[in-house]
């Protein structure tokens, strides 16, 4: 009997990640296409949490517990993928700057980029300059994130963008950042090019700015 | 007067003087004690200070790791725990001797550094500045209910980020003449604001008796704690200043889940406190903290308004009472974005709790936005809510005069009360609204139909436009001067 796919956008749904990675098992031994396996189990189910987490029936827990399911099944699956199907959505290097403790918040943001198929590089907090500017360097990402939660350390993000600048890489990258005392405005004054709020909206904007 | 009850003197008898209310009993409080216990013995803390670190190391009992995560036995913290005093007062820069710190004692103060403000003028939401501290800390003066004054706004409108909070303390200073709690950046901080508050008291040593502030510092949850941190606790307790090591875990996030794992894990944080205290120096007037609440999970925002955070505050005071230590919570503020009907409601069921549950400084009273925006008219609305919670908090008496017995006699069947001695003498015990509207329709339309919010606008604008603070002296102000100028001098290299 051929692995319902259907069924298996059901499991990551419920977040049932060991039932995942086995199904996408089973399917792979059938003989399915891995691509089908893909799009039509994998992605389909987390096309479903995406809208429900939108539409406040699924919240960040559960959110994160799918993503799971989905990366358990990407395991089994990248082996067989071509090197186009299987690539990450995008890839994004985030961490709080020089003289900030905050943690939760970038690390929350991290997590749902990779719950959305990103490639993560999670720096960690109380970054020098210098820290973001290497790790363009050696990860170049599609996405820099920067995280501030503290008037007093905003301004570091303006200097990393600076240090970017000089060191000749700041156009290989899209800029985001976010924080509480962070706004859209002084997002553009320094300039950066996108202002996340909160981590499912930064998603979003993510998505958008790398094409996918 | 002859008691006209048959008998004034029953045998057995039990009365309170207020409401009782807790949440935890002693064996639930030993549970989640001895659980902390246990986090402290297995999974440690982690320390990025070296003298405390030396100070642990030097103990012979705690054991420090390699990665600086600190594991310490039952018997230190046990000891450590003992050295705590029980009473703190405090006093304003006016001499005032206040606020008397001891078990259930409750005082409402403000929170501190949010970074934005609606501006009365054009409504617009922008950044706070000085002014904006200066003038929270009038209303803050101003207002009847208000015991204790932290910054409230931050002041963004300085030249040094690294020496925002001797500005932010002078704005304070200038508007507010209450004992106070103070944010500051590091140990150096720190050691300049208790610099400018001797030049009030006259001294360390006076300081220490009857100290003008409190020091307000966090570990990083969970179980972390970072450098400056550590500096301003030690410096505090070098200098007998007193300092709460408040933790700020958001269940689902940052703690566990479930309320008692969030008090365990938050209770091991502040037993570390308690014991790196005790090693630097025994007795510092230490204060137990705890901004315990919820991440909400649709949102992501650390909660000031959840039900949740009112509960876990409550059995957190029920905890400290047990340790003989005193406690900072809170209440009085809402994530509502705007001084509506959610902020309203958000504040009273905090501010309600919390001084039921009988803890000592109840903070962040006026904030909305989750701790993000400030508001004036929020703390003039919240002075009326202390009001009316603090009458919740009076209890009934069934003395013979309570028991009006007397009264009923003379009014007899059908008779009124308004005239009477008994009432005329008593109505004052209740509580008088200022705020809250009872008027008839007629009259509330004649007079413009005017909302609650209207009215704690127009009080807001009365204080902001006639009260003055009592001043500061001339030669106090320039010994304050000095201490900002040296520090800007420091710092601008
Ligand atoms: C918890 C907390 C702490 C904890 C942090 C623990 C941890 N593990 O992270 C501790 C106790 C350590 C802490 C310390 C301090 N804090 Co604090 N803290 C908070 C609090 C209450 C909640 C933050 C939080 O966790 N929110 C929940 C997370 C999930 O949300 P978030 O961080 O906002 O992140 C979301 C968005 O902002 C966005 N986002 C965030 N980063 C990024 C990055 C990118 C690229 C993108 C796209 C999006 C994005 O997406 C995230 C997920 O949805 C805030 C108040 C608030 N409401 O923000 C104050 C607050 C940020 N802290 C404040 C202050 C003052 C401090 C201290 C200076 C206090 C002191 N004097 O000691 C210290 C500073 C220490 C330091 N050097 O960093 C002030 C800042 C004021 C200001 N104007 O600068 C605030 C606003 C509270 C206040 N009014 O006092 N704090």
């Amino acid at each position: 009997m051929a692995v319902d796919l259907g069924k298996m956008a059901d499991l990551l749904i419920a977040g049932k990640v060991e039932d995942v990675s086995n199904m996408t098992q089973e399917a792979i031994d059938e003989g399915m296409n891995p691509k089908e396996i893909l799009e039509n189990g994998l992605i389909a189910g987390m096309d479903v949490v995406g809208q429900r987490f939108k539409a406040c029936e699924m919240f960040i827990p559960e959110v994160l517990r799918s993503a799971k399911a989905m990366s358990s099944g990407m395991d089994k699956l990248r082996p067989l993928l071509s090197e186009s199907d299987s690539r990450a959505a995008g890839s994004f290097v985030i961490g709080t700057v020089k003289g900030d403790l905050h943690d939760i918040g970038k690390n929350l943001v991290a997590m749902m980029f990779e719950g959305a198929g990103f490639k993560v590089v999670n720096l960690g907090i109380d970054l020098d300059t210098q820290v973001f500017v290497d790790a363009v360097k050696e990860h170049k990402p599609d996405l820099l994130g920067m995280s501030a939660l503290l008037t007093t350390t905003m301004p570091r993000m303006g200097e990393v963008i600076n240090a970017l600048k000089e060191a000749g890489i700041r156009d290989q990258v899209k800029i985001m950042v976010g924080g509480a005392p962070v706004t859209e405005d002084f997002a553009q004054e320094i300039g950066a090019d996108i202002y996340g709020a909160n981590a499912a909206s930064s998603v979003d904007k993510g998505r958008e700015a790398v094409g996918k | 007067m002859e008691s006209i009850m048959p008998d004034m003197q029953p045998m057995n008898q039990t009365v309170q003087e207020t409401p009782q209310f807790r949440v935890l009993t002693e064996d639930q409080i030993e549970q989640i004690y001895f659980a902390a216990l246990d986090v402290l013995e297995r999974v440690g803390s982690r320390v990025h200070e070296d003298e405390a670190l030396e100070l642990f190391r030097n103990s012979n009992e705690a054991v420090v790791s390699d990665d600086k995560r600190v594991r310490v036995p039952a018997s230190l913290v046990e000891r450590a725990l003992k050295s705590y005093p029980r009473k703190i007062t405090l006093q304003g820069r006016n001499g005032k001797r206040s606020v008397a710190l001891q078990k259930d004692h409750v005082y409402f103060g403000t929170g501190s550094d949010l970074p934005f403000t609606y501006d009365r003028k054009t409504g617009e939401r922008r950044r706070t500045t000085y002014k904006d501290v200066t003038d929270a800390a009038r209303i803050v003066d101003a207002l009847p209910n208000f015991d204790f004054f932290m910054s409230h706004g931050i002041v963004s409108d300085v030249p040094n980020p690294q020496t925002y909070d001797r500005h932010q303390f002078m704005a304070m200073l200038e508007g507010c003449t209450k004992p106070m709690v103070v944010t500051s950046v590091d140990g150096e901080g720190l050691e300049d604001l208790w610099k400018m508050a001797c030049l009030f008291q006259g001294g360390e040593e006076e300081f220490r008796l009857s100290p003008m502030f409190v020091a307000y510092i966090e570990p990083i949850s969970p179980l972390t704690n970072d450098r400056s941190a550590v500096e301003k606790l030690l410096f505090a307790a070098e200098k007998g200043i007193p300092a709460m090591y408040t933790p700020c875990p958001s269940s689902g996030a940052t703690a566990p889940a479930t309320i008692a794992g969030m008090l365990v894990q938050s209770l091991a944080e502040t037993l570390l406190a308690a014991v790196m205290c005790y090693l630097k120096k025994p007795g510092m007037p230490l204060i137990m903290g705890g901004v315990t609440t919820v991440m909400d999970m649709r949102t992501t925002t650390y909660s000031y308004g959840a039900p949740e955070m009112s509960l876990a505050s409550a059995a957190n005071t029920d905890i400290s009472k047990w340790l003989n230590l005193l406690m900072f919570s809170t209440g009085g503020c809402s994530d509502s974005k705007w001084l509506d009907e959610q902020a309203a409601i958000e504040s009273t069921l905090s501010l309600l709790t919390a001084f039921l549950s009988g803890a000592n400084l109840v903070h962040d009273v006026g904030y909305i936005d989750s701790g993000v925006n400030a508001s004036l008219e929020s703390l003039v609305m919240n002075d009326e809510i202390i009001g009316m919670v603090r009458q919740v908090g009076k209890g009934i008496r069934t003395d013979e005069e309570g028991l009006a017995l007397k009264v009923i006699n003379e009014a007899g069947p059908g008779g009124e009360f308004v005239t009477r001695d008994h009432t005329y003498e008593h109505w004052r015990d209740w509580f008088l609204p200022r705020f809250m509207d009872r008027s008839d329709w007629e009259t509330w339309n004649s007079e413009g139909c005017k909302t609650m919010s209207d009215r704690v606008n127009e009080e807001t604008q009365r204080i902001l436009d006639t009260y003055e603070p009592q001043p500061i002296d001339d030669a106090t102000r320039k010994g304050l001067k000095e201490i900002i100028d040296a520090a800007e001098k420091r710092h601008s290299q």
